[in-house]
């Protein structure tokens, strides 16, 4: 970069983020001043350098080296010797191992996403060039299988034999369909991509398209994601202006186009035969497979369907080589995953790693750890498919066989961090809710098994349920997974099936003792007022909604529990922590 | 626009890999829109224009650091780039005076440094 400008700089950072009594960047300030420093060295204090739990580290620049900062006798070295000799302190750097790769994200916020530009001077539909010039759809699928690239909506069936069973099956007519119909709670990694790198999953679909031997290709988003329709549909627009699209792509004579269909919001349609059912404007509806739509999808012609993050990687594998691609990851999942990492974590966002990272590192070393520094109870992954992972299996490498081994799956990447407030039962039956809502209903077992499990889930939350009401619901869990049509149906028990693995210590407790150790169940919960701890400042009164705490004024409040409907508002109110739940 | 061909494209790529200086993104996506990233991407565009400074401001998506929207990334000559987060109106505008103007970086709102 142009302009020298050898001053050096200090960032400062805090990576606990907890509050301390004294300023470091002011101590550094104050020492550089003494040393009449203070005019040649700017000092900093940054919010984040990507490390955490390590106390206070600094970073200088230009150099570009991090420090640890334990003490003042620390700070003093530092100014004596690095700024002011200009040396390396060798024994307190501290090693910036960045835990992220980005490959699937690699343009997502360098790029203006509205500017075709942007993506072709960072490689972008050069993979497609290459393809249609020097190779042929043969070798493509080849170099796919080579890379091992497995499908990111959930499944992990290899994109390759995808590919290959579509290009294999003869007909006049073939399709490729980006599903983009994310609909997992917490999960945003698609919306992102579209978002932020629009073009990368077009042009992974013209490469499907030129692989398997179709010209026309669609693009499935869901309505409620009205950013990246709008931008998808510029990046089609765009590229069809520049001959990326349509007829005789970048002067060859292999044609193909794209378009969009939007899904209104049915979570059904995120499975493939019901997706097929909604493009062809029939109800969302799942059918029977076989046949897979690769070999009869689309109007009855060959189809292949692939998840907008599977798209994304095809461009960058052709770039880069497959043996690159398939040197990242585990022994069987190769490559990346992107994950949506919410719930209780401190950050919270859009994360890219190798497959074979640990569930630990994914938590403590890139979200920053458990959000008020509480305890980690389990992850959630998949969404309403997948299940929970407890803390016992931190130290699991995160890839499509281990996470199902644990009862869970890898899922589209939803990632949702669960504390000790978080109650097992109330997770279950949340996810279960959400099955029930979005069942289609053309199958008994999903239609008739969820309403009978959710009423199991909600008897045991008001702790009205019995132990043979658990084998029941355990029961209709088997049947439900067994004998449903589609993915929906058969994947809809997970969340219960493992959080009763690994917390049926929970379930008995709501059972047996009628007691909610999370707090959660509400049914099962007392709302007090502690004597003590009340300053009779009448917040509760005026809040609650019933009129269960009468004004007391110079008086101890109490809550009226006929009248009380547990709504919470008093405890959340409360500035003394005066309301108990019990 | 004309269509392309394999020699147009490569151009076009040799054209814009260039690297530039002195430009501001603001990241657009919806976790940062959400977070008030339009307010921020107009207030950074009027005090650039107001001041008449010689800055290309753009959009690009989310980096993921969607607990800190809106971020802001600034590569000025002679400062070292980084990206701002939790950047509102006030912040956007402090961001043009010291790290644009007067080329100084701004104290508790830098999320990353990409080097000098």
């Amino acid at each position: 970069m142009s302009g020298k400008n050898d001053k050096k700089i200090i960032l400062v950072c805090d990576t606990d983020g907890k509050q301390r009594e004294a300023d470091y960047a002011d101590m550094i300030t104050s020492v550089l001043s003494e040393e009449k420093l203070d005019g040649q060295v700017q000092v900093i204090r940054v919010a984040e350098l990507g490390i955490y739990g390590q106390g206070v580290i600094v970073k200088i620049l230009p150099e570009n080296i991090i420090y640890k900062i334990s003490d003042e006798t620390a700070i003093a070295e530092l100014v004596s010797e690095v700024i002011k000799k200009n040396k390396t302190l060798k024994e307190s750097v501290l090693e910036d191992n960045p835990k992220q790769l980005k490959i699937v994200l690699r343009n997502c916020g360098i790029i203006d996403p509205e500017n075709i530009d942007d993506y072709i001077a960072l490689d972008g539909y050069q993979a497609l060039s290459r393809v249609i010039f020097d190779s042929s759809p043969e070798e493509v699928i080849a170099q796919l299988k080579i890379s091992g690239l497995r499908g990111r909506g959930g499944g992990g069936f290899p994109t390759a034999t995808k590919w290959n069973f579509a290009r294999r099956t003869e007909a006049d007519q073939k399709y490729i369909i980006c599903n983009a119909d994310e609909g997992d709670p917490g999960a945003y990694m698609d919306r992102s991509v579209l978002e932020g790198d629009p073009h990368s999953v077009i042009e992974g679909m013209i490469i499907g398209g030129f692989a398997i031997g179709a010209d026309k290709g669609y693009f499935y988003i869901r309505a409620e994601y009205p950013l990246a329709i709008e931008r998808v549909q510029k990046a089609i627009e765009q590229a069809r202006e520049y001959g990326l699209l349509g007829e005789n792509i970048l002067g060859s004579d292999f044609n193909f186009d794209l378009d969009i269909r939007l899904g209104a919001g049915a979570f059904v349609c995120g499975e493939e035969t019901a997706l097929i059912a909604s493009i062809e404007g029939k109800r969302g509806c799942p059918t029977p497979r076989p046949p897979y739509p690769s070999i009869k999808g689309l109007w009855g012609k060959p189809t292949v369907i692939n998840n907008v993050e599977t798209l994304a990687n095809i461009a960058v594998i052709l770039l880069k080589g497959a043996k690159w691609f398939a040197a990242i990851g585990s022994a069987t999942s190769k490559g990346t995953k992107v994950f949506a990492l919410t719930g209780k974590v401190k950050n919270s966002g859009l994360i890219e790693v190798p497959m074979g990272i640990t569930i630990r590192e994914i938590v403590y070393e890139i979200g920053g750890g458990v959000f008020e520094d509480k305890k980690l109870k389990a992850v959630q992954t998949g969404g309403p498919s997948g299940g929970v992972i407890p803390k016992e299996f931190l130290d699991t490498p995160v890839d499509y066989e281990n996470l199902q081994k644990l009862g869970s799956i890898m899922g589209s990447g939803g990632m949702i961090v669960l504390d000790e407030d978080d109650c097992m039962v109330d997770i279950a039956k949340f996810y279960l809710r959400f099955c029930v809502d979005e069942s289609c209903g053309k199958c008994a077992p999903c239609r008739i098994g969820g309403f009978q499990m959710l009423n199991y889930l909600k008897d045991i939350s008001r702790g009205k349920a019995s132990q043979g009401d658990l084998l029941k619901l355990e029961n209709i869990c088997n049947s439900v997974k067994k004998a449903s049509l589609c993915g929906l149906g058969q994947t809809a028990p997970n969340p219960i099936l493992s959080t009763l693995k690994y917390f049926r210590v929970e379930y008995d407790q709501h059972i047996n003792d009628h007691r909610c150790a999370a707090k959660k169940c509400t049914d099962l919960l007392r709302f007090v007022i502690s004597k003590e701890k009340c300053v009779s400042c009448g917040m509760c009164s005026r809040d609650c909604p019933v009129n269960a705490i009468p004004k007391n004024e110079n008086k101890e409040y109490i809550i009226n529990q006929e009248l009380c409907i547990k709504c919470g508002k008093c405890f959340d109110v409360c500035k003394f922590d005066a309301v108990i739940r019990e | 626009m004309s269509k392309l061909t394999r020699e147009t494209l490569n151009k076009i790529k040799q054209e814009h890999a260039k690297p530039r200086n002195n430009w501001i993104k603001v990241g657009m996506s919806t976790c940062g829109i959400a977070a008030g990233a339009d307010i921020v991407l107009e207030t950074i565009k009027q005090e650039v224009k107001k001041r008449n400074l010689a800055v290309t401001v753009g959009q690009c998506g989310c980096a993921g650091k969607c607990y800190a929207e809106p971020l802001v990334e600034v590569c000025i000559d002679g400062v070292p780039q980084v990206i701002y987060g939790n950047v509102d109106k006030k912040s956007a505008i402090e961001i043009i005076e010291r790290h644009v103007a007067n080329k100084k970086l701004l104290n508790d709102h830098i999320y990353n440094v990409k080097g000098k």
